[in-house]
């Protein structure tokens, strides 16, 4: 995806960050991560708590101090003075971890029209923005419109975060943990919804989980962080190869791995890279017809 | 960007392993007393002059850096500054006409307003050292373990002891967390357009109104959360418990409280 010559859309050099720096109370969150994302790329940040995630993700939007290294959107350094964070935040759509950190007003409606208004949409566009994006979640906008937030459970709040987002029509679309407190059919129509989402709009989808369970049905290529820094960085199957040095890092495998990961005490060349079930199901039929 | 760990450390605790962290929590507790007393006691700047050393002392033993303190001190000191202002220009007392040094109106600035008010600036300085001190010093177990210790005599008098050491401990407890959380919030908010980074002291500070609503209802569900937790899991105040790690002094602990109290002593009576 990096042949049409532009700049990638994200790029981290020697990042790195520590959380009240300078106090007895410092503690290192990252250290010298760097990798490039493309336009249209769909990756996976993934690594065990305390691995960094979330401060990579903080970076993007210069939510941070950006103190060593240096953060380039569309390959300009986000930290170089007179840089438009406004705009660059306009564009970035995050997706944060505990939804309830972003929502900025108390109903529905309002909450998921304060991105377009403050982007400076017209009135009649910015309702049908939110109504455009209640819907795609499933929060069918003449129900939800007037509705308070926090009378609302926390896989629906989740839900109207995301319409937040959604609505902004971004280019870059960030969730961090999204899946978190969704039951398995919400997250069987999120998975749908992101991918759908992704392919009609040219999204660069980029999804933050200690899970490979949802992010390898979502995402093309893996960036695997460990303790503040990058151990893997490529394709899916590539780094599911690795399984039982991703199992090492406390990272949660898929199921057909797991069961893939099962079957190698079978058969030791049984392959690790199967990203459903019925792949690791024709790999074992195939083994058997040979056994 | 929002950084509001770094300017206010109230309620935090650091562990440095010095000697005043290690010291017993019921000792430590007795000398910011007797510190505190002195505070009130204390009217003149040679007094002050007496105790500065004893509060470089403690910075010193204590390990913590001195610009960490003073930079999470910030906020209190402009404070501070800001009402010190108003009690010179309006200096209520008795001021003889030679010792004005300027005046407008209803507003004056004079010899003795400057020396009120310096004197109350040391006395609050002093307060909010110590107290921070403390709290910088002295883990939440310890504190309350000594407070309970201290005041468990007056449970025969039927003061619920425990309960109110708890809800005096878990108010400290809140502030750092409830900072954290605005960090947390502001964050989130910036992300979406409400930019807490850039603007005036003024606008930043309006802007911060947002965040209230947000903060009482985490609090709200925080507080919930912990009862809960504490009714799970029996609380019933610690007068039922037996304690597996006794506190006990040692005679350098004493002999620590004995200097500060003499200290204390020589410079109140100077």
């Amino acid at each position: 995806m990096q042949s049409d010559g532009r700049p990638p859309v994200l790029e981290l050099k020697g990042f790195s960050h520590t959380y009240l720096d300078g106090t007895p109370r410092a503690s290192e969150a990252v250290r010298d991560v760097s990798f490039r994302i493309y336009h249209g790329e769909r990756v996976g940040i993934v690594g065990a708590t305390q691995s960094g995630k979330s401060t990579v993700v903080d970076s993007f939007a210069h939510l941070l101090r950006l103190g060593q290294g240096q953060v380039f959107y569309e390959g300009e350094d986000v930290a170089a003075p007179g840089y438009d964070r406004g705009r660059l935040r306009r564009e970035i759509g995050i997706v944060f971890q505990q939804p309830d950190s972003q929502i900025i007003e108390d109903v529905v409606g309002a909450d998921v029209a304060f991105g377009p208004t403050a982007a400076g949409l017209s009135a009649n566009e910015t309702r049908e923005r939110v109504e455009e994006s209640l819907n795609t979640l499933g929060l069918p906008y003449p129900d939800y419109r007037l509705r308070y937030i926090h009378a609302l459970s926390g896989g629906q709040r989740r839900r109207v975060a995301i319409a937040g987002v959604l609505a902004m029509h971004t280019p870059v679309l960030v969730l961090d943990e999204p899946m978190a407190g969704i039951d398995p059919r919400g997250r069987k129509e999120l998975l749908e919804l992101l991918n759908r989402l992704q392919r009609d709009r040219e999204l660069t989808l980029i999804v933050c989980s200690a899970s490979l369970t949802d992010a390898s049905l979502l995402c093309d290529r893996f960036i695997v962080l460990d303790r503040g820094t990058v151990v893997m960085d490529g394709p899916v199957r590539e780094v599911l190869r690795e399984a039982d040095r991703l199992a090492e890092l406390d990272i949660t495998l898929p199921e057909p791995v797991v069961g893939a990961r099962e079957m190698q005490k079978l058969f030791p060349d049984f392959p690790t890279d199967v990203l459903t079930e019925d792949e690791l199901e024709s790999e074992l039929l195939e083994r058997l017809g040979t056994a | 960007m929002l950084e509001l760990q770094r300017n206010v450390i109230f309620g935090q605790f650091v562990e440095t392993g010095s000697f005043i962290h290690r010291m017993d929590a019921r000792v430590k507790i007795a000398a910011t007393s007797v510190l505190i007393v002195a505070s009130f006691l204390i009217d003149s700047f040679l007094g002050f002059a007496i105790v500065l050393p004893l509060f470089v002392a403690i910075g010193v033993v204590s390990k913590i850096p001195l610009g960490y303190v003073l930079r999470g001190s910030q906020i209190f000191l402009a404070f501070l500054v800001f009402i010190l202002a108003f009690q010179v220009l309006f200096y209520p007392g008795d001021v003889s006409q030679s010792s004005y040094l300027w005046r407008w109106g209803i507003l004056s600035v004079s010899t003795e307003g400057l020396y009120t008010a310096g004197i109350i600036a040391l006395r609050v300085i002093l307060l909010y050292y110590v107290t921070t001190m403390l709290m910088l010093t002295t883990s939440l177990v310890d504190l309350t373990n000594g407070l309970e210790l201290i005041f468990g005599p007056l449970q025969r008098l039927k003061i619920p002891v425990n309960e109110l050491v708890l809800v005096f401990v878990i108010a400290i407890k809140f502030v750092p967390i409830f900072i954290e959380e605005m960090e947390r919030l502001a964050r989130a908010q910036t992300a979406r357009g409400v930019p807490f980074d850039e603007g005036g002291a003024l606008t930043r500070a309006r802007r911060i109104g947002r965040l209230l609503v947000p903060i009482f209802i985490s609090g709200f569900a925080r507080a919930d959360t912990l009862t809960i937790a504490m009714n799970t899991r029996s609380y019933r105040g610690g007068r039922y418990r037996t304690k597996f790690r006794q506190m006990r002094a040692s005679p350098s602990d004493w002999l620590a409280l004995t200097l500060v109290t003499l200290w204390v002593l020589v410079a109140w009576i100077v």
